[in-house]
């Protein structure tokens, strides 16, 4: 890997070690993260109505590490805010912004399109009318460990998703185009039964629209446990293909060219991207701006190299989310912002910013 | 060592048919090349050898071997495309893209070792592209594209490579540069090579063999002094030509004759 050894190994022919100038930065930018990711955890427990100190709400967290030993210094009531009440509902952001941002990475990547987000395909709109229907029907169902609520959201977005793969597929092969304008016809289609069910919902209407722009309250551990394998499945397989992801960005045909099954690449994608992209938004609603704007702040700073571009979109949209959330927790405390507002509200400035500064070519 | 086949092979778009029953074969350390108007099939003949198209009808053979049979990614290990406008994804740098040339050769778990960016090392320096490594894809003109599509190719350490127009965006002497590469890569390596060329005089002193197509079917097959001749270019381009022999090579070289009255159909737009 490094090019120290490949000098060593080719002396007369090796790339110069300057070619590849970004390598040790982007490695490091990622460790980075990591611990910033572990700091912002802790930040975020500690901030809420009762008020708990920034170190004993760290020695709380490493505690709960494995092969830490710790003498509690603190009572088990501070333990149960901080571990059942505040953590589940940290975790569950982080996990939400990185789901969104490496899905977003993803789409961006394939359909090599700068607008596309997660939401392209009808993921959103499926899983809005999902809830809606959820929220609306007179019923409980429970199943997959979900609540109604989620439950249908997470079988409308994968339906939707389902029915746009079906329509834009041509025989074998899967035009991208074709994918993403059957992607927003029936995303609006669907959108307009969400709106008719909205203004039909009477006394509901508020838990539906605070669904719609997303929200974190109430966030237990189950909810964790049900998103978590989703997002580490889809994750692992992203990250896998992330150099074929490379490859894609020369267009179906030369990919096809350099040794890339693109019909089958696609399906994989599509597939890992959606599922986390569903799994993320069944508990907490559509957050948007997430999905689209991390992975350009991400491209902006560390280049499109995908096998560094989709773990850092991980973190940073991990960090992101998770700071939006304590915003919208304390702004208004003891009432809560949807969190779909604040991350296009502080995050758009930011990128606004970013853009401007950087010269570089986005894509 | 590969040898290339066409057999019988019928290509269309749709139910457009754009070329008809279509044979040949390129042997190991031979130089073909595909020469004929625009729009006469010779880059859809390129697409259906790297399996971009799939042939209507008619077999493509590696070997023997149907390339229908082959995994997309033993394919790209065998035979190397250089298209005719590649666009390239301008945020990468010109050693990325070269680069890329090693996916074929790389499992799903592997990153490109040392020998991975040796190999593209050379390939750009076989192309003189290796002072662009740094520089992104944006800030390239269309020859050094062109370049590095080539030193991509290398990268992919073929036995076949495809061509087309690789010559379309270089100067003069560029234009020479990469086409002795290629060829001293065909006889040095026994490369079967397939190259797609507007410009005649090229053809005729690079290639061993020429296909004149027209209209999607073989007008004339042979060596160069076979197949260049007034009367071929006439019936195929539709234009005068005077065809001469190099004075230096002894191989046909073409120049088109520029006829005053060809140029009538202008002049009611004067």
């Amino acid at each position: 890997m490094s090019l120290q050894q490949a000098k060593l190994s080719h002396t007369n022919q090796a790339a110069p070690a300057a070619l590849y100038p970004h390598w040790r930065s982007r490695v490091y930018a990622i460790l980075g993260l990591l611990v910033l990711f572990g700091v912002i955890v802790a930040f975020a427990t500690t901030v809420g109505s009762v008020q708990i100190p920034f170190l004993t709400t760290s020695s709380i967290l490493l505690s709960k590490l494995p092969f830490v030993n710790m003498n509690p210094t603190w009572t088990s009531a501070l333990e149960t805010i901080i571990l059942e009440i505040r953590l589940p509902r940290v975790i569950l952001a982080g996990l939400v912004g990185a789901a969104l941002a490496i899905a977003g990475a993803t789409y961006q990547g394939l359909f090599r399109n700068p607008l596309a987000d997660p939401y392209l395909i009808g993921v959103a709109q499926g899983a809005a009318l999902g809830a809606v229907v959820g929220f609306v029907l007179p019923i409980d169902w429970q199943g997959l460990g979900l609540g109604t609520v989620p439950l249908f959201a997470f079988i409308g977005a994968l339906l939707s998703v389902a029915v746009v793969y079906t329509v834009a597929r041509v025989g074998k092969v899967m035009p991208v185009t074709t994918l993403i304008l059957a992607g927003v016809a029936l995303g609006a289609f669907l959108a307009s039964i969400v709106s008719y069910l909205i203004i039909t919902s009477g006394e509901k209407i508020h838990g539906i629209m605070f669904w719609l722009m997303g929200s974190f309250s109430l966030t237990q551990w189950s909810e964790v446990k049900f998103v978590l394998p989703y997002v580490v499945v889809g994750v692992g397989v992203l990250l896998i293909y992330a150099r074929s992801l490379n490859v894609m960005q020369l267009g179906e045909e030369q990919a096809q060219q350099l040794g890339i099954d693109v019909e089958k690449l696609k399906l994989i994608l599509l597939t890992a991207a959606t599922l986390v992209t569903a799994a993320a938004v069944s508990f907490v609603g559509i957050i948007g701006f997430v999905g689209i704007i991390i992975p350009h702040a991400v491209r902006l700073i560390w280049g499109p190299d995908h096998r560094f571009l989709l773990p850092l979109s991980i973190l940073v949209g991990a960090i992101f989310l998770i700071l939006a959330d304590i915003v919208a927790r304390t702004i208004l405390a003891p009432s809560e912002v949807p969190i779909g507002v604040i991350t296009a509200f502080c995050g758009a400035p930011f990128f606004l910013y970013l853009l401007r500064r950087r010269t570089k070519v986005l894509f | 060592m590969i040898k290339l086949e066409m057999q019988n092979i019928t290509l269309a778009y749709g139910h457009k048919v754009v070329v008809k029953d279509l044979t040949f074969q390129v042997m190991p350390g031979e130089m073909v090349g595909l020469v004929g108007p625009n729009g006469c099939g010779k880059s859809t003949i390129i697409k259906a050898l790297s399996r971009v198209i799939s042939p209507y009808s008619g077999r493509i053979l590696l070997n023997g071997r149907d390339i229908s049979q082959i995994p997309r990614k033993d394919l790209a290990r065998l035979l190397g495309v250089v298209p005719q406008i590649a666009l390239l994804p301008s945020a990468f740098t010109a050693f990325e893209i070269v680069l890329m040339g090693r996916n074929p050769h790389l499992g799903l778990f592997q990153y490109e070792d040392p020998r991975d960016m040796a190999i593209t090392w050379r390939a750009m320096e076989r192309t003189s592209s290796q002072h662009l490594a740094e520089r992104r894809i944006s800030e390239l003109s269309g020859g050094e594209i062109q370049c590095v599509v080539i030193a991509r190719a290398l990268a992919q350490e073929t036995q076949a490579i495809l061509l087309d127009e690789p010559t379309a965006n270089l100067d003069i002497s560029r234009q020479i540069e990469i086409l002795d590469l290629v060829k001293g890569l065909c006889r040095g390596n026994k490369l079967a090579v397939v190259a797609a060329l507007h410009d005649l005089n090229l053809a005729s002193h690079y290639c061993d063999r020429l296909l004149l197509i027209n209209k999607g079917r073989i007008h004339a097959e042979g060596t160069p002094i076979e197949v260049i001749n007034t009367e071929n270019i006439e019936q195929v381009y539709g234009c005068g030509s005077y065809v001469h022999t190099h004075p230096l090579s002894g191989l046909p070289a073409v120049l088109p004759r520029v006829d005053s009255n060809r140029n009538s159909s202008l002049k009611k737009y004067r």
